[in-house]
């Protein structure tokens, strides 16, 4: 308590005589100029950017990206710079832990860098604060799916830089065991195969499902958009969760808690569903690409053949959630020029297997797919595969609040027994509330 | 009466025995499942990349350069501001001791964004300044600093004045050696605030050359899906270890200063 406050209020006291209450008018005047800014660009309206010149890229340009992206991108600029004499790109790695904030305050301090890389989810947060992306940039050899997360209200903003999709991953050698050789593709077959995993392989349950807290809702999108469930309707003005085929889906999702194959209280410890997975106690859950490498790490050597991955079963679809980071220049960039440049650079379907090569990122562009070190493997095949059928959730500013009174209506049903239908009703005027910000 | 110490004792170190020993085990070893406590298949390698290839001693000066400007700053001018505070009389005095006292109710974050506005208007963004200017004085070591200083008879500074000493002389050299316990408390207690902040530097310093630790940390070793637990175990044991130096040396102050003003 002490230190937080103590390291975080301090700033009153820059000018200890008689100035603080200048100084507390003062940083309200800036606080209000910063919010101030953005007024009278893109809510709603679609707008397009001026072209890019031509010629190599010159100028100095700045990157923020994340985590392992923000380490590993330095090496591969090079290659950039090499090309593009004039150049010089700067890399600054950000974690991940605090990334928003940093983006937040970036913002409104009018330091933003000329490239950043923007998770997904974080798209309609800032969009303001994004130069839309100008025609000359091509994105027909993205995933569709993917671009269509760069969407806000109409306008794009950036490129997909990499992509990740949920799939199922499950341990082949016991389903073996339980009597299918194959993966089912639809609902009932998956339902049956987590049982059977259950009755005849000895697994304490069939499968492991987010039975709710933070971003449950988001987690199970794939059993949502499969049953042919849409979250809002097509001009975005109305959430449309009070339906027939959600109601389904969430009448499905809840039977393998009221059936007992699926835990109401998983758990969530670092590692206790990698080590349920190797032991054969959940031997099923659905996931992103980066749990091969997890369970490459937590199972050992020759792990890899006891399980496989595949597509997200099937309803209507077999729809799976895309996640993925986007690639965006900011309005205020002093060399906008030279960052699409990089940006276009960045998703050239070589470029795009090197980055593969160095951090396992999946690659947005698809014909980046054909390369062997992707199409040769089988979990990863699986990956491309369920990548041409992957949605996104509405990129509106209150899908957050949304999501978060979802997952306390599926926290109800999967703990407390609620009725699905009711549920669905409460969250439908809940959401009515919160609108859809159009 | 010593087993039930004892036992608190043990709760209390626990946490850190599991961080020190994980900090010598493999990702794989850490996610496995029944928990090992001694390293099955030690290893230094959490150690080895946070010397070599991630160049802690980089991020470990800047967190010091920080921390000390940081504690220097609160030693000199909450002692000043608490001294006019509790001995000076002028108009308008207990007005801003209220507004000190308010301040201190203000919560961090409704401050945050405003206090980056202001720093990166004086371009400050990036730089040392921006990391410790923001800190130098806190209301909490004002308040920390008067109530001592009320306790200090009258008749003593009087005493001084009347031999001649000007107020600075008075400050510097009658009222200052007398404030050493509150003076630990405070140098200890911004040290830990400045050593331990995750965000604003994260804000602030916008390239890597001037990150502080708890940043670097958190940078290399917890992805957007994945942590990777050794990496991070071994990091918080190096950004601990001065801290338990520092407070292991001036305990017996911590201590005394604690009883004394009857604030931790």
């Amino acid at each position: 308590m002490f230190k937080k406050r103590a390291a975080l209020s301090a700033p009153r006291m820059l000018h200890p005589s008689a100035t603080k209450a200048a100084a507390i008018g003062l940083s309200a005047a800036l606080l209000l100029t910063a919010c101030g800014r953005d007024n009278g660009s893109g809510s709603g309206s679609t707008e397009s950017a001026s072209p890019i010149a031509s010629g190599p890229a010159t100028g100095t340009v700045t990157v923020w990206a994340q985590g392992a992206e923000g380490t590993a991108l330095p090496a591969l600029a090079k290659e950039f710079e090499a090309a593009n004499p004039g150049v010089k790109v700067n890399v600054t790695a950000i974690p991940w832990d605090a990334a928003h904030n940093k983006y937040q305050t970036a913002i409104a301090g009018g330091t933003t860098p000329d490239i950043a890389q923007m998770g997904t989810t974080w798209m309609s947060d800032f969009s303001d604060a994004f130069e839309a992306t100008p025609s000359a940039v091509d994105t027909d050899d993205i995933f569709p799916g993917s671009v269509k997360s760069t969407d806000v209200g109409g306008t794009k903003y950036g490129v997909p830089w990499y992509v990740d999709a949920n799939v199922v991953f499950y341990r082949s050698d016991l389903a073996a065991r339980a009597g299918h050789e194959t993966f089912p593709t639809d609902w009932d077959g998956f339902k049956s195969l987590a049982k059977d995993l259950q009755s005849k392989a000895g697994a304490k349950y069939g499968v492991a499902l987010p039975a709710g807290g933070a971003d449950s809702f988001q987690r199970i999108l794939p059993f949502v958009w499969s049953g042919g469930a849409q979250l809002v309707n097509k001009d975005s003005t109305k959430w449309t969760l009070d339906t027939p085929e959600l109601a389904e889906a969430l009448n499905y999702y809840n039977s393998f808690f009221t059936e007992g194959i699926a835990d109401k209280n998983p758990a969530t410890g670092a590692g206790a569903a990698e080590s349920a997975f190797v032991n054969g106690s959940v031997p099923m859950w659905i996931g992103g690409p980066s749990g091969i490498g997890e369970l490459e790490k937590a199972g050992g050597a020759g792990f890899a053949d006891k399980y496989k991955v595949a597509l997200v079963p099937k309803q209507k679809s077999a729809t799976s959630f895309a996640g993925g980071s986007n690639l965006v220049v900011f309005k205020k960039s002093q060399n906008r020029d030279a960052a699409w440049k990089f940006i276009q650079w960045l998703t050239q379907p070589e470029i795009q297997v090197k980055w593969y090569k160095a951090t396992g990122d999946l690659p947005a562009s698809q014909s980046a797919w054909k390369d062997p070190s992707l199409s040769g493997d089988s979990k990863l095949a699986v990956f491309g595969d369920q990548l041409k059928d992957v949605n996104s959730p509405p990129s509106l500013t209150t899908w957050t609040q949304v999501s978060a009174a979802a997952d306390t209506q599926l926290e109800q049903i999967v703990k407390a027994g609620k009725d699905p239908a009711s549920a669905l009703k409460e969250l439908q005027s809940t959401a009515d509330t919160i609108g859809t910000g159009r | 009466m010593y087993v039930l110490l004892l036992l608190a004792v043990a709760a209390t170190l626990l946490p850190f025995a599991w961080m020190l020993l994980g900090s010598f085990k493999t990702q794989g070893e850490l996610l496995r499942r029944p928990v090992t406590w001694w390293p099955q298949e030690g290893t230094l390698a959490n150690y080895i990349s946070w010397f070599t290839e991630l160049h802690i001693d980089k991020f470990f000066a800047n967190s010091l350069i920080v921390a000390v400007v940081t504690v220097l700053g609160n030693l000199l001018f909450c002692s000043m501001i608490g001294y006019a505070l509790a001995k000076m009389s002028f108009p308008g005095k207990r007005f801003l001791f209220l507004l000190v006292m308010v301040t201190l109710m203000v919560p961090g974050v409704v401050t945050f964004v405003p206090l980056f506005v202001m720093v990166s208007k004086l371009g400050l963004v990036s730089t040392y300044p921006a990391l410790f200017l923001p800190f130098l004085a806190s209301p909490v070591g004002v308040f920390l600093m008067r109530q001592f200083m009320l306790g200090i008879p009258d008749s003593i500074i009087e005493a001084a004045r009347i031999d001649g000493a000007g107020e600075f002389r008075i400050f510097t050299r009658v009222v200052m050696p007398l404030c050493g316990p509150p003076l630990a408390t405070l140098g200890i207690l911004t040290f830990l605030g400045s050593w331990n902040n995750f965000l604003w530097p994260l804000v602030a310093a916008q390239s890597e050359d001037m990150y502080t630790l708890p940043v670097a940390l958190s940078l290399f070793s917890t992805g957007q899906n994945a942590t990777n637990y050794g990496l991070l175990l071994a990091g918080s044991v190096l950004v601990i270890t001065p801290i338990v130096a520092l407070f292991v040396a001036l305990q017996r102050f911590f201590i005394q200063s604690v009883a004394a003003t009857g604030i931790k």
